[in-house]
């Protein structure tokens, strides 16, 4: 089976525009969770959410999320170094849920209140699929392109796509990740499912009592092992393998045992021929509410064994980015790899005794990282688990 | 590892002119005619109670329209399949608007009633997977399972990337699907968006996939091969129409088959009324298949665009691989043309360039 390995890194995230402020914040236990200001929050429980502070520049007349998107895919592409030659056959997947959902949102609430407005561009950019479309046209990519729609796991998922294109041989080289902004429609459902924290949200704690909202955008490039070798590629490290999982159980609850979270991350390890011993650090899809993390930690128990690895929670910093989690995640677990250093979990003073976890606390840790994985779940039991091994 | 052979067992089609599995679709082939409501600009909506009997009563209480007709048709090609979930089973469904309708009613609640109005049980139906997820559970597929969301093509592109999900021992079985319905601000804004004389239908249609040691270890029937599959992006802007013509999908389709283009007896394109998009599907096909092209069949102007006929389209070119007929694409739309009993390729091209190929072949 071919190997496939991270040669390009790009984010948009609560801290900033570029993987190196997605980094310090990560690294620093930064808490980026603030009052919203991009969508009215006035009569909701929760207000607060991790937004990007820069909007990236670009034409106007894209989305908020393709303005995001662009500028993820920008950056990845210039890391890995790879020219316009290369693209004409690049692969695209693209994880997506809320697509230009925020521009459409302001177009039908002004409708609704008897104003006009044109409803053609809000309505053409309101899939998933259009950050696809203007990626490809924007830097040219002509390979394999898709959309996958999977809630909160979409961006993980993208990159087990991307890289099953590689290994199936279809293609050397990928582009893959996940983008969301932040939209009234997921606020306000999330608000409707009591599932936000008023306060910043704190994964593993005790005393958690939700999510807190996020946006971003968190793209990789992946290659072919030979090739990346022979063009004299930068290694991150290697994706060793994926699973995907559904439970077929609840449309909102996860299976309660964490029966398709642990086969998931079981098939990742077996596709990746590596023991669960050999996992150090297992970035957590760790959302903060009381349901997701005892079950996230029941399944991490079932597969590695109480207390045999550090777990954090990215969501606790740059809070939930939605279909951008799991590649942002990704993002993270590769980055900690590299530089030997666990990112915290932030907010988290008080552990919660049915974690079995040291869920880094806090502070970050240093500590050299082979091999690691990061979770990622989503609405209708969509699991995904991506393992690393440091490049 | 070689890729596995990925054969076809089981057809769940749910639209306005069929409703049933492989045989209700091939009495339909046999003698087509349009689904009520078809015309050239307009919307042909499924009846009410065009899926009654094929939901359980809970899940006809408590789901959107959307998700029930997802697990009708789902339900239907098991039916015909006769696979066994618990063995392992994959689910990939293709959809361009997904659960749109549910989104406009639940932002309807917060803009008539503040937060109050808005309903938590509504909400799960805003993320376009909720197809997928009700579709898993009433099935009991748990292995990998995938929206893949994309205008125009999304049902043939469900079938292609579950079709390599066999090939590739990703999964031992997958129901394949595609779903819509039409959201009445979409239909409102048709014109607007530039659908022109655009013929748009509602329906789901669903395939199981498997390798041939699956399907013959329980003496399951084998209905056609998904013998290539290829997916690929041209170039345009996003909703635009491009001018690139050579497909490297149906050259990749093809090379995985091991067939040349004069080996292809029949083709289901994906023209629907739209003529610019129409008319650079037309400059691809010929492109990739030579001035003796075979034949194009699209069945939009019967059954309406919507991302099941994607997956229909698939059962009825392994139909049409073992019958030797082919509905015509021109009017009157129910003349069967004669054609040679050979593999058929199945193609769909989108505004914004996604571009689907597959190979079919009979059994």
């Amino acid at each position: 089976m071919k190997r496939v390995v991270v040669t390009g890194l790009g984010a948009a995230t609560p801290f900033g525009l570029g993987v190196k402020a997605y980094w310090s914040g990560l690294a620093n236990g930064v808490c980026a969770i603030r009052p919203l200001t991009v969508i009215e929050t006035d009569t909701f429980r929760s207000r607060i959410g991790g937004e990007v502070p820069e909007t990236p520049g670009g034409s106007s007349r894209r989305t908020r999320a393709d303005r995001l998107a662009i500028a993820a895919v920008d950056e990845a592409l210039s890391d890995a170094a790879l020219g316009t030659r290369d693209r004409a056959d690049t692969a695209l997947v693209v994880g997506a849920v809320g697509g230009g959902m925020l521009e459409a949102e302001s177009w039908y609430w002004a409708a609704a209140r008897g104003q006009r407005g044109r409803a053609v561009p809000a309505l053409r950019s309101v899939l998933p699929c259009a950050h696809a479309e203007a990626l490809s046209a924007r830097f040219r990519l002509g390979g394999p392109r898709h959309s996958v729609v999977t809630a909160c796991s979409s961006g993980a998922v993208a990159v087990a796509e991307a890289a099953s294109l590689i290994r199936a041989g279809v293609v050397d080289t990928a582009v893959a990740g996940g983008v969301d902004a932040i939209t009234r429609i997921c606020f306000m459902g999330f608000n409707a499912l009591k599932l936000l924290d008023p306060t910043p949200c704190r994964p593993f704690d005790r005393n958690r009592r939700g999510m807190s909202m996020g946006e971003g955008a968190g793209f990789v490039v992946l290659e072919d092992a030979t090739r990346a070798r022979e063009r004299g590629a930068r290694v991150h490290a290697e994706l060793a393998g994926h699973g995907m999982t559904t439970d077929a159980y609840h449309v909102t609850a996860p299976e309660p045992e964490g029966d398709g979270m642990a086969r998931a991350m079981r098939a990742a390890l077996a596709q990746g021929g590596t023991p669960a011993s050999a996992v150090q650090y297992a970035n957590a899809h760790g959302t903060g509410t009381p349901q997701n993390d005892r079950v996230e930690a029941r399944a991490l128990a079932r597969v590695f064994g109480e207390g045999a690895l550090l777990v954090s929670s990215t969501k606790s910093m740059i809070g939930h980015t939605m279909a951008a989690a799991g590649s942002l995640e990704a993002i993270a677990t590769i980055l900690a790899l590299g530089h030997g250093v666990v990112p915290p979990t932030a907010n988290l003073d008080t552990p919660d005794p049915d974690v079995a976890f040291d869920c880094v606390a806090r502070v970050p840790r240093e500590t050299p990282i082979d091999c690691a994985i990061s979770n990622s779940f989503g609405f209708g039991g969509q699991n995904v688990t991506l393992l690393f091994r440091r490049g | 590892m070689a890729a596995a052979r990925v054969v076809i067992t089981g057809v769940g089609i749910v639209n306005g002119a069929v409703v049933g599995d492989s045989a209700a679709l091939g009495a339909f082939l046999a003698a087509p005619r349009p689904a009520p409501g078809m015309a050239p600009g307009a919307v042909g909506r499924l009846a009410a109670g065009a899926f009654a009997g094929l939901v359980d009563a809970q899940d006809a209480r408590r789901l959107s329209r959307v998700c029930q007709l997802s697990i009708a048709a789902a339900k239907l090609a098991m039916r015909e399949s006769g696979v066994d979930a618990a063995r392992g089973l994959g689910l990939v469904l293709g959809t361009e608007f997904g659960d749109l309708s549910s989104t406009h009613v639940f932002a309807d609640g917060f803009l008539e009633r503040g937060a109050a109005g808005l309903s938590p049980l509504l909400f799960p139906n805003t993320v376009m997977n909720t197809m997928a997820a009700t579709t898993a559970i009433a099935t009991g597929a748990r292995e990998l399972a995938l929206t893949l969301n994309a205008p125009t093509v999304a049902g043939e592109l469900a079938v292609a990337r579950a079709a390599a999900a066999v090939a590739a021992g990703e999964v031992p079985a997958v129901l394949a699907g595609g779903v819509e319905e039409i959201d009445p601000v979409v239909e409102r804004e048709l014109p607007a968006l530039g659908f022109g004389r655009e013929t748009l239908g509602e329906g789901a249609a669903f395939l199981v996939l498997e390798t041939p040691a699956s399907a013959a270890a329980r003496g399951a029937t084998i209905l056609g091969e998904v013998s290539g599959a290829s997916w690929r992006a041209l170039p345009t802007r996003p909703w635009g129409v491009g001018r690139q013509r050579v497909s490297r999908a149906i050259e990749a389709a093809l090379g995985a088959a091991g067939l040349e283009a004069g080996d292809v007896g029949a083709v289901y394109g994906s023209a629907s009324g739209d003529r610019a998009r129409d008319t650079w599907e037309a400059h691809v096909l010929a492109s990739a298949l030579g001035p003796d092209a075979p034949p194009v069949a699209s069945l939009a102007r019967l059954l309406g665009r919507h991302a099941g006929l994607g997956v229909l389209r698939v059962a009825a070119a392994a139909w049409t691989a073992r019958s030797g007929l082919l509905p015509a694409a021109d009017e009157p739309a129910t003349r069967l043309t004669r054609v040679p009993a050979r593999p058929g390729l199945v193609h769909g091209l989108a505004r914004g360039g996604a571009h689907v190929a597959l190979v079919v072949s009979a059994a």
